[in-house]
C-alpha cells in the first residue's frame, strides 16, 4: 500500500514539472508576443555568471531544506519561491508552534499546511499590490516616508523572533555559527546569505557534534542506564 | 501579459490549495485537533503579511525598468527577493542598462525574461530526482532507534539555527552592492560596485528589539493561563512590534546615530 509520503512525492512530482512548464510558458508566449526570441550569443554572455551563482546554491538549497521542511514543504516552497526568507522560517515556526517533530508525518502534515497558505498569502498580496495598489506602494516603501525604516528591517525583525526561541533553548549550539558569519562577513560584507548559510549551517553541525558527543551522548547513557536500573 | 500573470497565479494558488487540503485531510487522520491546524494557518497568515509586502516593494522597484508584469509572475513562481534583482542587474549588465531605466528594447527584454528563468528554474529540474531518495535516507537513519532520533534533532536543530545565524549575521555586519557606471579621477565612465545598503545601529537594535519581544510575549503566553492560545501568534507580533521600533528608532534617535552605518551607503568599494 502506497504511504503519504509516496503520494506526496507522487503530487509533489507532478505539480513540480507542470510549474517548470508553465513557467517556461512565460518566455515562449513574451517572445512570441513580441515576435522577438533571444540571441543565443548574448544569451551565452549572461547564463555563465547567473547559472555560477545560482545553480550550484539551488542543490545545496534543496539538500538543506529537505529534512528540514519535508517533502510536500520543499516541493510547494521551491515552486513558490523566497524559502529562505519567509517560507523555511514559515514552516520552522509552524512546526515548533505544533509541538511535532520534523521527519514525521505531523511534521510534514503542519510543515505543509504553513507553507500552502503562505504561499496562497504572498500569491494574494502581492497580485493585490500590483492590480491595486501599485500606484501608492511606490509612496509607502519611498526614500523619506515614515514607513520605510520597517520595510527595510523586516529580515533583522523576522529572524530576531524566529531565533530568539531556538537561541534561548540552545544558546550553547548558536554562538558559533554566528560569531563565523560575522567574522566572514567582515572579509567580504557583501557575502550573499545563500553562500554565507553554507558557512554557518557547517559550523553549528560541527559545534552541534562536538556537544552531542561529548556531553548529551553521555548524558542519554546515564538516563538510559538508570532507567534500566 | 496580464493574462499569463493571472494565470500563474492560478497555477500557484491550485497547487497551494490542493497541498493545504490534502495536508489538512491527512492531519485530521492523524489525530491532531482542528484547532492545531487552525493556529498553524492563522499564525502562518499573519507571519507571511511584511514579508509579503516587501516582496512586493521589490517588484515595484524591478518595475521601473522591468514593466510590472515581468517582476509580478517572477516573484510568484519560484521567485526570490535578492535573486531576481541580482539576475536582472546581470543581465542588464551585458547587455547596458540598469535598473533604474525603463528596458524598452523588445529584444533585450525577451532575452532579460529568457536569462532570469533558465537560471531560476534548477531546483524544479533535479528537486524530483532527489527528494524522495534523500527523504527516505534520512528517515530511515534518523528513526532507527532513540539515539539517532535525538541526533537527528540536534542535528535539524543546529542545521536550522546555522540558517538562522546567516541572517542574523548579516543583520549584524554586511552590505549590499549595485554595479553602477560612475566617473573616476580622470572623468572617464568605469563600472563600480556602489554601497546601496549597510547593517548599522537600526539594524541590530530592531534585532534586539525582536528578540527581547519573543521572549516576553512567549514568558507571558506560558505565564497567563488565559494567554496560552495565542502563543503561536508571539513570534509575527514580535515581528511588527520590531518593525514598529524601526520606526521609531529612526524617528527619535540623533541624524548622526540612526544613519550610522559600518559601510557607508552610495560609497564605492
Amino acid at each position: 500500500m502506497k504511504t503519504y509520503f509516496d503520494k506526496l512525492h507522487k503530487w509533489g512530482a507532478i505539480w513540480n514539472y507542470a510549474a517548470l512548464a508553465a513557467l517556461f510558458m512565460v518566455p515562449v508566449a513574451i517572445s512570441i508576443y513580441l515576435s522577438q526570441w533571444p540571441s543565443l550569443g548574448v544569451l551565452a554572455k549572461i547564463l555563465p555568471p547567473i547559472l555560477i551563482l545560482y545553480w550550484p546554491t539551488g542543490i545545496i538549497e534543496t539538500v538543506t531544506y529537505i529534512p528540514m521542511l519535508g517533502a510536500g514543504g520543499t516541493y510547494l516552497s521551491f515552486v513558490t519561491g523566497n524559502v529562505s526568507n519567509l517560507k523555511l522560517p514559515c514552516g520552522l515556526n509552524a512546526i515548533e508552534n505544533a509541538k511535532v517533530r520534523a521527519n514525521t508525518e505531523e511534521g510534514e502534515v503542519i510543515s505543509t499546511l504553513s507553507i500552502a497558505v503562505s504561499s496562497i498569502v504572498t500569491t494574494v498580496v502581492i497580485a493585490v499590490g500590483v492590480l491595486a495598489f501599485s500606484p501608492v506602494l511606490p509612496k509607502i516603501t519611498a526614500e523619506g516616508s515614515v514607513f520605510k525604516p520597517a520595510f527595510e528591517q523586516v529580515l533583522p525583525a523576522l529572524f530576531g523572533a524566529l531565533g530568539a526561541g531556538y537561541f534561548f533553548k540552545h544558546w550553547k549550539l548558536g554562538i558559533a555559527p554566528i560569531l563565523s558569519g560575522v567574522v566572514v562577513l567582515i572579509f567580504a560584507p557583501t557575502m550573499g546569505v545563500g553562500i554565507l548559510m553554507v558557512i554557518t549551517i557547517v559550523v553549528s553541525i560541527a559545534g552541534a557534534l562536538i556537544i552531542y558527543k561529548n556531553l548529551w551522548l553521555p548524558e542519554f547513557r546515564r538516563m538510559k542506564e538508570a532507567k534500566k536500573k | 501579459m496580464y493574462g499569463i500573470a493571472i494565470a500563474i497565479v492560478v497555477f500557484i494558488i491550485s497547487q497551494s490549495l490542493f497541498f493545504a487540503v490534502k495536508s489538512w485531510k491527512h492531519g485530521k487522520k492523524l489525530g491532531i485537533s482542528s484547532e492545531t491546524l487552525k493556529n498553524t494557518v492563522i499564525s502562518t497568515i499573519l507571519f507571511t503579511l511584511a514579508p509579503s509586502i516587501s516582496i512586493l516593494a521589490t517588484v515595484i522597484v524591478l518595475a521601473n525598468a522591468l514593466g510590472i508584469v515581468l517582476p509580478w509572475i517572477r516573484l510568484s513562481v519560484i521567485g526570490n527577493l535578492a535573486y531576481e534583482t541580482v539576475a536582472a542587474e546581470t543581465a542588464l549588465g551585458v547587455i547596458g542598462g540598469s535598473l533604474s531605466n525603463p528596458v524598452d528594447n523588445p529584444a533585450a527584454f525577451s532575452t532579460i525574461v529568457w536569462a532570469m528563468t533558465i537560471g531560476a528554474c534548477s531546483p524544479l529540474i533535479y528537486l524530483p530526482l532527489v527528494c524522495k531518495k534523500l527523504q527516505n535516507k534520512i528517515g530511515s537513519t534518523v528513526n532507527k532507534n532513540e539515539s539517532t532520533k535525538k541526533l537527528g534533532d540536534v542535528l535539524s536543530a543546529a542545521a536550522f539555527i546555522g540558517i538562522i545565524s546567516a541572517f542574523i549575521a548579516r543583520a549584524i555586519n554586511s552590505c549590499t552592492t549595485t554595479k553602477e557606471i560612475v566617473l573616476n579621477e580622470a572623468g572617464e565612465e568605469v563600472t563600480k560596485n556602489v554601497i546601496t545598503e549597510s547593517s548599522g545601529v537600526i539594524s541590530i537594535l530592531t534585532l534586539i528589539c525582536a528578540t527581547v519581544f519573543m521572549l516576553i510575549f512567549t514568558a507571558l503566553c506560558k505565564k497567563i493561563k488565559r494567554l496560552e492560545k495565542f502563543e503561536s501568534f508571539a513570534m509575527p507580533l514580535a515581528m511588527f512590534a520590531a518593525m514598529g521600533c524601526a520606526i521609531l528608532f529612526t524617528a527619535v534617535l540623533p541624524e548622526g546615530l540612526r544613519t550610522f552605518t559600518w559601510y557607508s551607503v552610495g560609497g564605492v568599494m
